[in-house]
């Protein structure tokens, strides 16, 4: 995973630099909009982490540049502008994402990790969080390296949940997942399968938690995890 | 009659009609004296003038009245030996009378005697169309007999025109004065609608009188310059806490780096508590500046389930239940992103503030409010009043906030043209409520 970083604070540079290094990603790195302009021509970049002010001009000039050209590699505008409006402004030009300083490295890299699962481009296949692991090719669970015996709609639930494991997913995302394998489903269906999935986990024995956001949805939380 | 000295706010000074009525009342006042003074000089120096007009004073009083004797008049006050009388012409004219018999005429006349001064004379009376003639005399020894005739003089000359002239002059006045100030109270109620969040407004200018022309362009040079102030005090805030953010990531990153040790982590929080202080001043910066656009419609359910997605995780983690609940049509006109802050630093305060294990309710609806609901101690009446003052904190040996959080709601709501109220729910604990404009049913 190669990523563009355009940043003007050499220090600070440096630092997200050896922070993402640490985390697999290989990241360049140019001070100004030329500059960036010139790498984009030379290099093949998954991914751009783009501040907006910089000296010889703004940011989100040159995503708007990328867009018009239909280049359509992911950027992640990373700025110390949180203003009511900036966010949305960062989206419109056509990022993908907008982070404001300042952020800590795993919660960057993770930003990162979830711009790079392309529609279309290969999933891991294999999801894993606390003691659980999910392969998602076989549809099968374990929990502890033994396997544990759950029907293809939890499955589904599990996977969405994991996927996104640490954050909340919204109802009506894993209603979806539940309809798209059944047509007839209950209005409490995705409760009641939510209630068996839990069991079925500690059951197990899995060291995860999967809280009720009540009326949001649901989120499953590793051990120790760090939130961003 | 006139209001303009009874401003909206406090008690005024005395209006313009009381202030110019008293001045006039004063100047007549003066006047009036003045007079006096000249027509006490004036008789005082013609004793004879004044004998006359008594004598004529006296007779007025007979003919007045036709009932009455001649010798039931009193005479004048202070007056000795008085003496009236009715006489025929043709009998012997009253000793001392100048005139012949049978030829009779009005006559007075002044004379010294031992102790004082005696008055004679004859007036003819008409009573009941028939002229009669009356002498009169008495002795006096000092001014007072004189005192009946001086106010009359001073009725007739001076307080019959006077009077009547200052009420005109007065109402004149008043009625000029009004009028000629009108800009002054559109400049008023101009002025009363200025708002520091439409800096722009300024006062028209009345092209007369010129008094008032001037008053207002200076009333607008001064709000130029406030104006001017106010945009480098907010655009100082924003900048400040902005350029704060580069040197803060820079810390926050290299402090990760380090080998994990007790002051490690003691610098760490101290950077979160600067980040999110830093963030809060910045924030309350863009709630000053922000100008709601009124025909944005945003569903309050919509955002708060995003924010309660957001927040959930942090809450759990410290071991907090955050719930969220939606009642009835949510829409209402606003800034989603503002709203979406208004929600945050709501379930911030209620983090900090509630105790652990209880939960924390959010619910938009039903209509366009929002609120959040904790279980913790509530707000107590004494706090009430500054919960949403800056920089204020209930306990300010806590460092993990700036008191910065409610002021923004705060403000962010009041940019909506909406309000925050705070009560203590009835079973305890504090329950913030937000409302916001309807949506127009219009649209």
């Amino acid at each position: 995973m190669r990523l563009l970083l355009v940043e003007d604070n050499a220090r600070l540079a440096s630092l997200i630099r050896e922070g993402l290094d640490r985390q697999g990603f290989a990241v360049d790195w140019c001070e100004t909009v030329d500059g960036a302009g010139h790498a984009l021509k030379i290099g093949d970049y998954d991914l751009m982490l783009l501040d907006l002010g910089l000296p010889d001009g703004e940011g989100l000039d040159l995503v708007r540049m990328l867009r018009r050209r239909q280049d359509t590699m992911p950027i992640l505008i990373l700025t110390a502008r949180g203003g009511l409006d900036d966010r949305v402004l960062g989206l419109d030009a056509g990022a993908d994402d907008y982070l404001v300083k300042p952020f800590q490295i795993p919660e960057l890299a993770a930003r990162c990790r979830a711009l790079l699962r392309r529609p279309g481009a290969s999933l891991g296949t294999e999801l894993s969080v606390g003691n659980i692991v999910l392969h998602s090719a076989e549809r099968s669970v374990a929990v502890g390296g033994v396997s544990v015996d759950a029907t293809p709609r939890e499955v589904d639930l599990l996977e969405c949940l994991l996927r996104r494991a640490g954050h909340v997913v919204a109802k009506p995302a894993l209603e979806s997942a539940l309809y798209s394998m059944d047509a007839e489903v209950t209005p409490n269906a995705l409760e009641a399968c939510i209630s068996r999935l839990r069991k079925r986990m500690t059951a197990a024995g899995a060291d995860v938690q999967i809280r009720t956001i009540h009326g949001v949805g649901y989120a499953l939380f590793a051990p120790a995890v760090i939130y961003g | 009659m006139d209001k303009a000295g009874n401003s909206k706010k406090g008690p005024a000074g005395p209006t313009l009609f009381r202030q110019i009525a008293t001045r006039l009342g004063a100047f007549t006042l003066l006047f009036a004296l003045l007079d006096v003074g000249i027509v006490v000089v004036t008789y005082s120096s013609q004793p004879e003038s004044l004998a006359q007009e008594l004598l004529t004073l006296e007779a007025g009083k007979a003919e007045a009245s036709t009932t009455l004797a001649p010798d039931l008049l009193v005479g004048p006050p202070g007056a000795e030996h008085w003496h009236a009388s009715y006489i025929d012409p043709q009998t012997v004219a009253p000793a001392g009378s100048p005139s012949r018999p049978g030829v009779l005429m009005d006559w007075t006349r002044r004379e010294r005697v031992p102790d004082g001064y005696r008055i004679s004379g004859v007036r003819s009376v008409m009573q009941d169309g028939q002229q009669r003639w009356l002498f009169m005399r008495f002795e006096a020894d000092s001014l007072r007999p004189y005192v009946p005739v001086i106010v009359e003089e001073l009725v007739r000359h001076v307080l019959l025109p006077l009077i009547p002239l200052s009420l005109l002059l007065l109402l004149f006045n008043v009625f000029a004065v009004r009028r000629v100030l009108q800009p002054l109270r559109r400049a008023e109620a101009e002025v009363d609608a200025l708002d520091p969040k439409n800096v722009l407004l300024r006062l028209s200018e009345a092209p007369e009188p010129r008094e008032v022309n001037t008053l207002v362009r200076a009333v607008n040079r001064a709000l130029t310059r406030l104006d001017e102030t106010m945009a480098i005090l907010r655009g100082f805030t924003a900048n400040a806490a902005h350029e704060l953010r580069t040197p803060l990531s820079i810390m926050q990153l290299s402090l990760d780096k380090l080998p994990p040790s007790p002051q490690r982590d003691d610098l760490q929080a101290d950077t979160q508590h600067m980040t999110r202080l830093v963030g809060q001043m910045l924030d309350l910066a863009q709630a000053d500046a922000l100008a709601v656009e009124p025909d944005v419609l945003v569903d309050l359910a919509d955002v708060g389930r995003n924010v309660v997605a957001a927040m959930a995780p942090k809450a759990f983690e410290a071991q907090r239940d955050l719930r969220f609940e939606s009642i009835g049509d949510t829409r209402a006109l606003g800034h989603a992103e503002a709203i979406y802050r208004i929600y945050r630093n709501l379930i911030d305060n209620a983090l900090a503030h509630a105790p652990g294990e209880t939960p924390i309710e959010v619910s938009a609806g039903p209509g366009p409010q929002l609120s959040v609901r904790d279980h913790g101690p509530g707000i107590s009446d004494e706090d009430r009043p500054h919960i949403f003052e800056r920089f204020w904190r209930k306990d300010r040996r806590r460092t993990d906030g700036a008191g910065l959080g409610l002021g923004i709601v705060q403000r962010l709501a009041q940019a909506h043209g909406g309000a925050i109220t705070v009560e203590n729910a009835p079973d305890g604990g504090a329950l913030f409520r937000v409302t916001f404009a309807p949506p127009d049913p219009a649209r």
